[in-house]
């Protein structure tokens, strides 16, 4: 751990937020010597095309609401949870909403002008900064307390293999989209791929120092020289991957094989990759990571609920269709149900070496491009928070008066200890992050 | 190690050399030894019947002094005085005694080798290509070009197909094709492959003010995916490991059109016509940024290739070529992760390599784009049952061309161990070809038993090629083909005519030349301006064409590589060197300075190469002369001498400076070699530009050079030069050494006293014609085993 001067460096390092102040101040125990960062993480998930806001915003404000049918499947989490009513992504310029909506989320900041057409505005390119789950995790990858193998992952579910406006969330920088990787084995290769390479390499180091032995019987003495040395270098790779072989099993997870990704695979996708984030999060791989379930726009036809119309062409029908509406809440109550199960898994998932749960350090944000599917608006944007990473005051429902939805990238970052004053757009972060606590 | 491989080329440290200190007065060691000491010892410390010993071991010069003058010689110890011991104890350290010496003197063989790292990445592609449709590519140059009205590139909106040459259009505010196409709206889709002849990290660059991507190799993933407009971004960067010798797949597509919606019919006005460009660059190691030129693009198809980028480290060279007869752990780890990678690559690919599943790996030109094509989704496409079987025929006709022989018993069950029905099929795979990618039989050359005409075809492709036997050769090799001389002879021409030997022919010649390490060749802005970078990239380009042009020309006369008086220029170059030639001429051979120049040994290049960054360097071009040319065998500089300043000797000319420097007796051992063959050259300057004076007074280029036979030539300019080291036996003899040595990575030596003399001799014979000297080389090394040359 740096040294550091003051009690005020000493928390900022720490990396917690003025929340936890009081609570560590009030603790003697927790004393400089011995303490070891407690490891904050982020995950934030996308679902596309807007809810229904009727059956999705809690009527109270306060500690005590209700949860409308959408959000039910959080019910084991209400008080581990934070409903944002009110939220809106203010920025305009090129684009359409939903190109804006995705680009923009994140970024909370412009897109450039471009050469992609929306069904309305003018056409836009990318988006003209980085995204808040980038920049916290270029911040904690500064500091060696808090860097990890990766620093972030990006999943997702059954993205379109085209990059364009409305396939990307993540940005590194301007006009640097980042590509959610969508498929489970994919991920596992990056995760595990090296690990399982090397366990593999070591099954047939045997035969091949078998195979210079008797080759090295063959030639002369002066040549054998060169392929004894060789065998030395075989056996001691041989050796180091023996003795970290029994560590490798363990911390390997078994995917179900032969999963293709196709619509109707969707819902074994998510659940692959949503394990592959809690694995990732078990080995400390990242602390950051962002689950984009389709696209803005996104078309899955979700026949395991009973519908056979795509998402996208759903969202548009009019409220007038009770048909459709009742559609598009079953598909985000679905939706809903994949945020609730990665909340239980982390949940039952005890911290590695520290106390409470993974939920208990990570905080869960679930998201969506437009406010509600059949206006396009860019208004209450969806915002439902989840668990104990940041520790923002959790059981709640809020709404706030059209607040621009940087100050909530602004809380995200300051939940990290990264105390920037503004994020995307500043006009939109004149009012600093807002107050979760 | 030359002079310069130590000391880099830059003004403030150049170093010459000096010569070993040797006075007159001072006693000769050789000679004493053979008086007072060889008749016990022996000539060569070997021993004699009176006295067995052989004079060897690890003291050092002043031990073995102390030594000697207190025991020597036996009859009459005390005798010599203190530097007559001292003396002989030098001259018996050096020419036998030490450990160095004795190496030195050890009779040559052929080693044991493991592949060099070129041989390694050369191999690795072409097994995995060898699985693939082998490519092809004919005479015709440039890129197979298709123009789309529209926004999609549909069939039926194709409104023109033909060749481009390369991709490097201002179509300005007009469309490219003004009656068929509207100006804001168009796309275009350039495919072919790309030929590469140098290995390493090329960059590319789409620069456009529009829309556009590059794929190269891997056609399911643009290398350059601009597809998306945004911003005013307007050059788009990417770099690639490309292996040398060998085509790319290479496609790329241009939009001036808007994606996503089409909102055409909402818009009725006319968009303001704005300008479009669209050019394809690329960086070569150690160039400057260019359009990628027409000679290396062709309109036809290419396989994909396995290309190994894990980084390896260097062979050793210190013998003057390239030598896999050291390991290291380093090198051991990088057999390792390429072996992963390899395998990686090879099971993510193998429905297609196996035939299971066509590869829909090229996008298939004008049946859509290929982000269009359906790429994903093979992990449950119905799954052939006889999946398994093909896994393992697949290893093992990947083992049996890796190891370069039909497989033993014993290798075959290796492989067949590592397939059991508990573990899936691709795990079952990968073990194999880890096996087989650690495994000596593939990481060296010549071990273990196998076919004798085997391992002459191995001994031919990695002579000609450095890589595997294609399946040509191992066809004559099953078929006992590859006994007679006559039979290895026309293979080896066969081969020639395939890019991996053009690779390597260039390659020896570079080296021969002392062009294959990199300097830097950046002048002195004030002196040289107009001297660019771009300037000496072009230079390179222009130096290797014209050493292709001679090596390929019919004659493929060696003489020419010193005797043509042309120089290949581009529009560039001849601004720079005083010619007249269109500003976007391509390379044209242009006779130039009346009549001055002297092949390679004036070219600009060359010229630049062995020059300081203000003047020429007389003693650096001697010393390639030397060196290179003639083969001698200079001693390297005892100590560092940095050049005297110009600018302290403002009157004196390069030649007078140099004189001055290099005039006392210790320096002129090797500096009265050096030099006069230096002088010869200096009529040009330090970036290759003819001159016939300096500082005022006549440019003196005369020079003389006393042959190993005693007799001395007399020179004048670099003509004479060149007339002189073109019927050089001297020079013959040193060329055909380094051609062997190139090709082969074994000591001629090592193949018979009398076989570079018997080379050398059908060099004359055929008229000085390389690719026959190779042909010759091969023909006389690919039946030499290591083994029989052990048991001699």
């Amino acid at each position: 751990m740096p040294f550091v001067s003051n009690r005020r460096e000493f928390i900022r390092d720490l990396g917690l937020s003025s929340a936890s102040l009081p609570f560590i101040l009030n603790l003697p125990s927790l004393g400089f010597a011995n303490q070891t960062r407690r490891k904050q993480r982020l995950v934030i998930m996308f679902s596309p095309n807007g809810v229904i806001p009727d059956n999705f915003w809690p009527k109270e404000e306060g500690e005590t609401f209700t949860l409308k049918e959408i959000l039910r499947p959080l019910e084991p989490f209400q008080k581990q949870m934070l409903v944002l009513h009110g939220l809106c992504d203010k920025v305009r310029g090129d684009g359409d909403n939903h190109m804006r909506g995705m680009g923009c989320l994140l970024t909370g900041i412009e897109l450039f002008p471009g050469n992609i057409q929306g069904g309305s505005h003018t056409p836009a390119g990318w988006a003209s900064g980085l995204s808040i789950d980038q920049e916290i995790k270029n911040f904690l990858q500064k500091d060696p307390a808090t860097r990890t193998r990766f620093g972030s992952l990006e999943f997702g579910v059954m993205v379109p293999d085209r990059a364009d406006t409305w396939t990307r969330m993540c940005y590194a920088g301007p006009n640097k989209p980042i590509a959610p990787i969508d498929d489970p084995y994919q991920m596992f290769a990056k995760l595990y791929g090296k690990t399982k390479d090397r366990a593999l390499l070591a099954s047939v180091l045997d035969e091949v120092t078998e195979d210079l032995k008797k080759v090295s019987a063959t030639v002369s003495a002066e040549d054998r020289r060169l392929l004894e040395e060789h065998t030395t270098f075989v056996r001691d790779m041989e050796r180091d991957l023996k003795s970290t072989a029994t560590t490798i099993e363990h911390a390997v997870p078994t995917l179900d094989p032969g999963v293709k990704r196709e619509n109707d695979r969707m819902p074994q996708i998510t659940k692959m990759q949503i394990d592959l984030l809690v694995n990732s999060f078990v080995s400390d791989f990242a602390r950051v990571a962002t689950l984009q379930i389709t696209n803005s726009v996104g078309q899955p036809k979700m026949r395991w609920l009973g519908i056979n119309e795509g998402h996208h062409e759903l969202s548009h029908e009019p409220d007038s269709n009770a048909k459709a509406v009742e559609k598009l809440t079953k598909i985000n109550t679905w939706y809903c149900e994949q945020f609730a199960y990665l909340a239980k898994r982390l949940a039952e998932t005890p911290e590695p070496g520290g106390a409470g749960s993974l939920l208990d350090n990570t905080l869960l944000v679930w998201t969506n491009e437009l406010g509600k599917g059949n206006s396009h608006t860019l208004d209450n944007i969806p915002f439902v928070l989840v668990g104990g990473g940041l520790d923002f005051k959790m059981g709640r429902s809020l709404k706030f008066r059209r607040l621009p939805h940087n100050r909530l990238l602004l809380s995200l970052a300051h939940g990290f200890g990264h105390r920037i004053d503004r994020f995307g757009n500043p006009d939109f972060c004149t009012q600093g992050p807002l107050n979760l606590s | 190690m030359t002079p310069h491989s130590r000391y880099p080329l830059v003004a403030s440290s150049v170093i010459v050399l000096l010569g070993t200190v040797t006075f007159a007065a001072e006693p000769d060691g050789a000679q004493l030894y053979k008086t007072k000491c060889a008749s016990c010892h022996g000539p060569q410390g070997e021993g004699t019947k009176k006295y067995m010993a052989r004079l060897e071991g690890d003291h050092s010069v002043a031990k073995l002094a102390d030594i000697i003058q207190k025991t020597m010689p036996e009859s009459a110890p005390g005798t010599l005085d203190d530097k007559e011991s001292k003396a002989i104890a030098e001259y018996i350290y050096q020419a036998f005694y030490s450990r160095i010496a004795r190496e030195r003197n050890r009779p040559a063989r052929i080693e044991l080798a493991r592949l060099t790292v070129r041989q390694y990445r050369n191999t690795i592609a072409d097994v995995v290509g060898s699985f693939r449709a082998p490519t092809r590519i004919g005479n015709e140059r440039g890129l197979k070009a298709e123009y789309f009205k529209g926004r999609r590139m549909r069939p039926q909106e194709r409104v023109e197909q033909r060749i481009d040459p390369n991709i490097g259009f201002q179509f300005g505010t007009n469309a490219p094709i003004p009656d068929k196409l509207d100006p804001a709206e168009f796309c275009i889709r350039w495919t072919g492959a790309l030929l590469v002849e140098h290995t390493g990290e090329y960059e590319f660059t789409l620069r456009t003010e529009h829309a556009a991507r590059l794929w190269l190799n891997d056609m399911r993933k643009p290398l350059i995916d601009a597809w998306v407009k945004s911003g005013n971004d307007t050059e788009y960067r990417e770099t690639i490991y490309l292996v040398a010798g060998r085509a790319y797949a290479l496609q790329v597509e241009y939009t001036k059109a808007k994606q996503g919606v089409d909102d055409s019919n909402k818009n009725k006005a006319k968009p303001k016509p704005v300008a479009s460009s669209m050019t394809l660059l690329w960086k070569l190691p150690h160039r400057s940024r260019e359009i990628v030129p027409t000679r290396n693009l062709a309109p036809t198809s290419a396989s994909e290739v396995y290309v190994c980028g894990v980084p390896f480290p260097a062979d050793d060279k210190s013998y003057g070529w390239e030598r896999g007869t050291t390991v290291s752990k380093e090198w051991d780890e990088a057999t390792t992760e390429a072996a992963i990678d390899a395998a990686n690559y090879i099971v993510a690919n193998i429905d297609e390599l196996t035939g299971i599943r066509r590869g829909g790996r090229r996008p298939n030109s004008g049946l859509g784009n290929p982000s269009q094509i359906n790429l994903d989704g093979n992990k449950d496409e119905p799954v052939a049952k006889d999946r398994a079987a093909k896994f393992q025929a697949f290893a093992l006709s990947f083992a049996e061309r890796a190891y370069r022989h039909p497989l033993t018993a014993e290798q075959k069950a290796a492989i067949e161990r590592q397939f059991t029905p508990t573990r899936d099929d691709e795990t079952n795979l990968k073990r194999a070809l880890l096996l087989v990618l650690k495994s000596p039989h593939f990481l060296y050359r010549e071990v273990g038993a196998s076919a004798e005409s085997y391992e002459v075809a191995a001994r031919l492709s990695f002579g000609l090629w450095d890589s595997i036997p294609d399946a040509e050769l191992l066809s004559a090799a099953a078929r006992g083909q590859l006994a007679s001389p006559e039979q290895i002879a026309r293979q080896a021409e066969r081969m020639l005519a395939d890019p991996r030997a053009r690779v390597k022919l260039r390659d020896f010649l570079l080296s021969w030349l002392k062009l294959d390490e990199g300097h830097d060749l950046a002048k002195d802005t004030k002196k040289f301006p107009g001297f660019t970078e771009e300037i000496i990239s072009d230079l390179r380009t222009s130096i290797e064409l014209f050493l292709h042009d001679v090596v390929w020309s019919e004659s493929s006369d060696y003489r020419q590589l010193l005797l043509s008086d042309e120089l290949l220029l581009n529009g560039r170059l001849a601004k720079f060197y005083g010619v007249d030639l269109p500003a976007e001429a391509d390379f044209t051979r242009v006779k130039v300075d009346a009549g001055k120049r002297a092949g390679v040994l004036t070219h600009p290049y060359l010229m630049t190469t062995f020059a300081h960054a203000g003047e020429s360097s007389p003693i650096h071009r001697g010393v390639f002369l030397a060196r290179g040319v003639l083969g001698l065998a200079l001693r390297p500089p005892p100590e560092a001498v940095a050049p005297l300043a110009p600018d302290l000797h403002p009157d004196l000319t390069t030649r007078e400076r140099v004189n001055l420097q290099t005039r006392p007796a210790q320096c002129m051992t090797c500096h009265g070699v050096i030099n006069p063959l230096g002088f010869t050259l200096e009529q040009f300057d330090a970036v290759g530009r003819f001159r016939d004076q300096e500082k005022g007074k006549p440019i003196d280029a005369t020079g003389t050079y006393q042959t190993r036979s005693g007799k001395v030539v007399q020179v004048n300019g670099a003509r004479e030069l060149a007339k002189f080291l073109a019927s050089s036996d001297e020079a013959h003899a040193a060329f055909v050494e380094q051609m062997f040595h190139a090709l082969v990575q074994q000591p001629v030596r090592a193949y018979g006293a009398t076989t570079q003399a018997e080379l050398q001799r059908k060099f004359t014979d055929s008229g000085y014609n390389m690719r026959k000297l190779a042909v010759e080389i091969l023909t006389t090394a690919a039946p030499r085993s290591r083994q029989a040359n052990a048991g001699r």
